[in-house]
């Protein structure tokens, strides 16, 4: 049910291991149900509504942007909205749906677009990227509709290609803003007791039995979502988790179980805890300066700030953060989750307004200048390579430290870790699956089980699937 | 005879007065302790208001804020255009209660004292309209409103919920209590009905209409699913929406310290027009001259 | 008598019902009709509709709601919620309104208190609900178990002897959960409670109490003899108003437990009702949506049935 954090999930499993080596449209029947018409952008009129989420200053970041693009499109008038919540913005749009009232663009999650594609709603984006008609610009130069393959090669491959993740092939999204899970530490500490990082979760294991000897009232390590952990562990481990097509829920199997036990044990020995079962912030208990504290914390790439402790009076920090790739199970082939907002473009009658959202959407998504501004404004990561040589950003980046400039040391850290970023399958449900995961991690953890662990578990996993199921 | 008499009835009245301190103190003791209960989440509010993100995250809550951060109450001002969002909370909240009133006192009226065939079942069928869930009729509604042309308009935020069940119900049995007595008197005299209800059952249910008048104004101050659905626009948004969302962090987690600032801010009229209306729900008790 | 006067001219009650009557048909009734054509289409959605998906006739719907491994836990936690919330808080919400009715210092102070919940946002409660019962720390009940903070709920018993209570984390117990459910709800309930008593306490003539009082009578037989009595059609509407809310309670359940609805552990636990409606509503599920909102509608139109006929015995008018 717990809907606020949703990731960005893309087919790896699925995907990757049915069509290794090739491309996921190559071998899709899909037809695109948006078809570029023959003139392509004919400078008429239009208004595109456009649904977010973003706070005053990030609307701040957009609103310097709409007048830049407006001066290649003045015929396009960009009507922003901030709706509410990733929810609310969910919500409203079925709604509107029903009556044929949707917007042109909105925010969205995997799961959204899963929704409003029950009402075929969502434009798939292939024929627009594909598209070599020239379009000329009000300041006199000219552009291709479609994206141009140093374009798509500049996209993060990854966020990239979790516009496809809905099973059939198309491209229904474009890759906005990302974060994803980083491990935070607290250097300080570290360094004092010769401590080092874990790199895999065998290293973390005896990592957490070391600091428990140090400060036995700590709690070593904070993870604060327990869906991540458990989607992460699936993807790391290469064991099923959901499928786009199909049977969808996959996740009741033995190798999933074995990890789930695992951790189990830790939680016993007093090594972790979660947002939920800790019951206030993790980052909180992170960065608690007496009594109760952890030395590590998974979180939100995009929360660094949270996790930096309170500055004493004469500036500067108790303990200084560092940050750096959550552990792995296999080293050699990381994995961290991708989740932040995608944008959608919804299908009109009038093929002009689809294709001037997508001249918005291509703008935003491609512009440096944009991405690099926004990434700093919200501490999320800029979704194009080429925004690590702009020179703002490598300035903002190049001052990276675990105390003032700790958002560009988590971005920093991100941008090494391009290769490693999955996202899961997107269908109706999916949403669910994510929920009920998160609650079965929780109950695994802590549960009692009367003598019988593997009842308990077996149990717990069958009720998760039994939920997924009936509500779709 | 006459001197025992008195010492009795002194004696009886000293130990009235015992009993009546006593009592006077349990009531104090008890009504006092409820409105501290009472008041417990509106302190809190003040408190997290005055907090700074840091503070008010941490894991065990502080019950004063250690530094208290008034510039929270300056953010809230700036970054939300609360005097837009006001105006339009007034408008909305101001017809919506009028128009409501004039439709609760004739269907009330109608229910209380006039005789009509279907009376009770339509009532009833009035009060299960209650028990359905309200979410469920927000698709219906929207394609409706939207069929009507009425989307980003003060209509369509006034008129879908101008009937309450709910005040009709209450008003009816407002009414019910004032005696026949005075309304077949009132017949034989050949006063209408429209002037009856105006003369004598309105002035005698002023508390309940005031009652009212409070809870349909809140009603305005606190809508926020519809008014977002309907009527999102910068011209008419509400003050509730305005409100919500706008201190959102980049993380998607709320700014609360200052989202509670700007809560405190716009609560502050409203508590104002409470103090002035409490006033009158003390006249329009003293006016009442008949039974109940 | 009445009867006599109006039955020569029923046509004006219809005239005085006339404005209601037009918008509710427009803005209730048709959504309830429309609420019965989604629940009897199989597997309904608005947005598949919308999509140009037909649906076929049936009660596929009702079958599936009450094919849910947790509807009867749904249904419990309502009826739970439900009974012991009306009667604790339209009690405590009459004495409160008695007694601020008969004291005069502080009582106007005392008033505006009791007002202000109204002016207190939502989620100001839903916070410090958080903050009173939530207990901080981890591995509770193991030996490693290490409390930060016990919540000031739990400070206050242990000030007092008592023992702390795992109220709302994970491996609290269900009598604990509801417990602080009971208390959350009769906290919200009782402001508008309070208010439209006070409001009827002040309508009541004060001839009576002061008959009463020449009489000598005691402040037990005044308040059940005449302060109940005279009040009964007030307290009619209050208890079945809350009745019909209690059995709709579900925001309250995510203020306290947030959408998991249950303790860490135990997902789902206080799910209600309503919490099950809006589950089905957010995957689009309208017609099992519509399906158990009819469900609820007989259940609660039974009650309510109930209790106005208990009410038209007991209550005076």
């Amino acid at each position: 049910m717990k809907r606020t954090l949703l990731v960005m999930l893309l087919v790896v499993v699925a995907v990757a291991s049915v069509f290794a080596g090739g491309k996921a449209e190559a071998n899709s029947a899909a037809v695109s149900n948006f078809i570029v018409p023959e003139g392509g952008y004919d400078g008429s009129p239009v208004t595109v509504k456009f649904y977010h989420t973003m706070g005053a200053n990030l609307s701040t970041v957009l609103n310097l942007y709409i007048p830049e693009f407006n001066k290649l499109y003045p015929n396009i008038t960009i009507a922003a909205e901030q709706v509410g919540s990733y929810d609310d913005v969910r919500d409203q749009i079925s709604t509107e749906i029903t009556v044929g009232n949707q917007p042109n663009i909105a925010y969205c999650y995997p799961d959204h677009v899963a929704l409003y594609n029950m009402a075929g709603a969502v434009a798939s984006l292939d024929s627009l990227i594909d598209s070599k008609i020239e379009v000329t610009r009000a300041d006199g130069t000219k552009e291709i509709l479609g994206l141009t393959d140093s374009q798509k090669a500049d996209f993060i491959e990854g966020y990239y290609n979790e516009g496809r993740q809905f099973g059939d092939g198309l491209m229904y999204t474009m890759p906005f803003s990302k974060s994803t899970e980083v491990l935070y530490y607290n250097k300080t500490f570290f360094d004092a007791n010769g401590l080092k990082p874990a790199t895999t979760w065998d290293e973390m294991e005896e990592l957490c039995a070391k600091i428990k000897t140090i400060d036995p009232e700590s709690i070593p390590l904070g993870y604060d979502s327990e869906s991540n952990w458990f989607i992460t562990m699936c993807e790391q481990n290469e064991s099923p988790y959901t499928s786009a097509s199909g049977d969808h829920y996959l996740f009741d199997n033995e190798m999933n179980k074995d990890f789930v036990k695992r951790f189990r044990t830790w939680y016993q020995k007093g090594y972790l805890t979660t947002q939920k079962l800790y019951g206030a912030y993790t980052s909180a208990l992170f960065v608690a300066e007496k009594g109760t504290r952890s030395y590590m914390s998974i979180g939100s790439s995009a929360g660094a700030t949270h996790q930096r402790p309170a500055a004493l009076a004469d500036g500067k920090y108790p303990f200084e953060v560092g940050i750096t790739t959550i552990p792995q199970i296999n080293s050699a082939r990381p994995r961290v989750i991708s989740q932040g907002p995608s944008i959608c473009i919804f299908g009109k009658a009038n093929p002009q307004e689809v294709i001037a959202s997508w001249l918005f959407v291509k703008y935003l998504t491609t512009s440096v200048d944009f991405q690099a501004e926004f990434s700093m404004a919200s501490g999320y990561v800029p979704v194009l390579k080429s925004v690590a040589d702009n020179s703002v950003y490598k300035t903002f980046v190049g001052k990276a430290d675990g105390g003032n400039y700790i958002s560009a040391l988590s971005a920093k850290v991100c941008l090494t870790q391009e290769q490693a970023y999955y996202t899961s399958p997107a269908f109706n449900g999916s949403a669910t699956a994510r929920d009920q995961v998160g609650s079965l991690l929780a109950k695994c953890l802590t549960a009692s089980d009367n003598g019988n662990e593997k009842a308990m578990i077996d149990a717990a996993f069958k009720e998760a699937i039994d939920e997924c199921e009936y509500q779709n | 005879m006459q001197t025992m008499h008195e010492k009795d009835l002194r004696e009886e009245s000293s130990h009235q007065i015992v009993v009546s301190i006593l009592v006077k103190v349990l009531v104090y003791f008890f009504v006092i302790t409820m409105a501290l209960f009472v008041l417990f989440p509106f302190y809190w509010m003040i408190n997290s208001s005055l907090k700074s993100l840091e503070e008010y995250r941490r894991s065990v809550p502080t019950f004063w804020p250690q530094d208290p951060l008034f510039s929270n109450y300056a953010t809230a001002f700036t970054t939300a255009n609360l005097g837009r969002l006001f105006i339009n909370t007034m408008i909305v909240g101001v017809i919506s209660t009028l128009l409501s009133l004039v439709i609760t006192v004739l269907s009330a009226f109608a229910f209380a004292r006039l005789q009509f065939k279907g009376k009770d079942i339509l009532f009833a069928a009035l009060l299960a309209t209650m028990m359905i869930p309200g979410e469920l009729f927000t698709i219906t509604n929207y394609s409706t409103v939207t069929n009507l042309g009425w989307i980003n308009t003060y209509t369509v935020l006034i008129v879908p919920f101008l009937v309450s069940v709910f005040y009709i119900y209450l008003l009816r049995q407002n009414f019910m209590q004032i005696p026949d007595e005075l309304y077949l008197a009132a017949k034989v005299d050949g006063t209408s009905d429209f002037k009856y209800l105006w003369k004598v059952m309105i002035p005698l249910s002023l508390p309940t209409l005031i009652s009212i008048t409070i809870l349909k104004m809140m009603g305005a101050w606190n809508s926020y699913i519809w008014p977002r659905l309907v009527a999102n626009d910068a011209e008419h948004r509400l003050i509730t929406n305005g409100l919500r969302n706008a201190f959102t962090e980049t993380t998607g987690d709320v700014n609360y310290p200052v989202q509670m600032a700007a809560v405190a801010l716009v609560s502050l009229p409203l508590f104002l027009v409470f103090v002035f209306l409490r006033k009158y729900i003390m006249q329009g008790v003293s006016r009442s001259g008949i039974k109940g | 008598m009445a009867e006599l006067v109006e039955s020569k001219r029923p046509w004006k009650a219809w005239i005085y019902l006339s404005p209601a009557i037009f918008l509710l048909l427009i803005f209730t009734v048709w959504p309830i009709i429309n609420t019965v054509r989604m629940a009897f289409l199989e597997s309904y959605s608005g947005l598949k509709a919308a999509g140009g998906q037909t649906f076929r006739i049936g009660i596929g719907n009702f079958q599936k709601v009450l094919k849910y491994q947790k509807f009867l836990s749904c249904l419990k936690n309502t009826f739970i919620l439900c009974i012991l919330t009306v009667p604790i808080s339209t009690i405590l919400a009459l004495l409160i309104a008695v007694a601020l009715n008969s004291i005069k210092f502080m009582q106007k102070t005392l008033q505006t208190i009791f007002f202000l919940p109204y002016v207190t946002n939502s989620i100001a409660i839903g916070m410090v609900f958080a903050a009173m019962f939530n207990m901080v720390g981890s591995f509770f009940g193991t030996p490693n178990e290490i409390v930060v903070t016990a919540g000031i709920i739990n400070n206050l018993l242990e000030f007092f002897g008592g023992t702390a209570v795992n109220w709302i984390n994970y491996g609290s117990s269900y009598a604990a959960n509801i417990t602080v459910m009971v208390i959350y709800i009769v906290w919200n309930a009782l402001p508008f409670k309070i208010l439209i008593l006070l409001g009827g306490l002040q309508s009541i003539n004060k001839q009576y109490y002061d008959a009463a009082r020449v009489d000598g009578t005691s402040r037990k037989r005044i308040f059940t003899k005449i302060t109940v009595p005279l009040l009964s059609p007030i307290i009619a509407y209050v208890v079945i108003t809350g009745f019909i809310g209690g059995f709709k309670e579900y925001t309250s359940i995510v203020g306290i437990f947030g959408a998991s609805m249950g303790p860490a552990d135990n997902a789902g636990r206080l799910n209600t009702m309503v919490g099950f409606i809006y589950d089905a509503l957010s995957s689009n599920s309208q017609g099992r949506a519509s399906a158990a909102a009819l469900i609820l509608f007989s259940i609660i139109l039974v009650v309510t049935l109930i209790n106005l006929q208990v009410s038209k015995k007991r209550v005076h008018y």
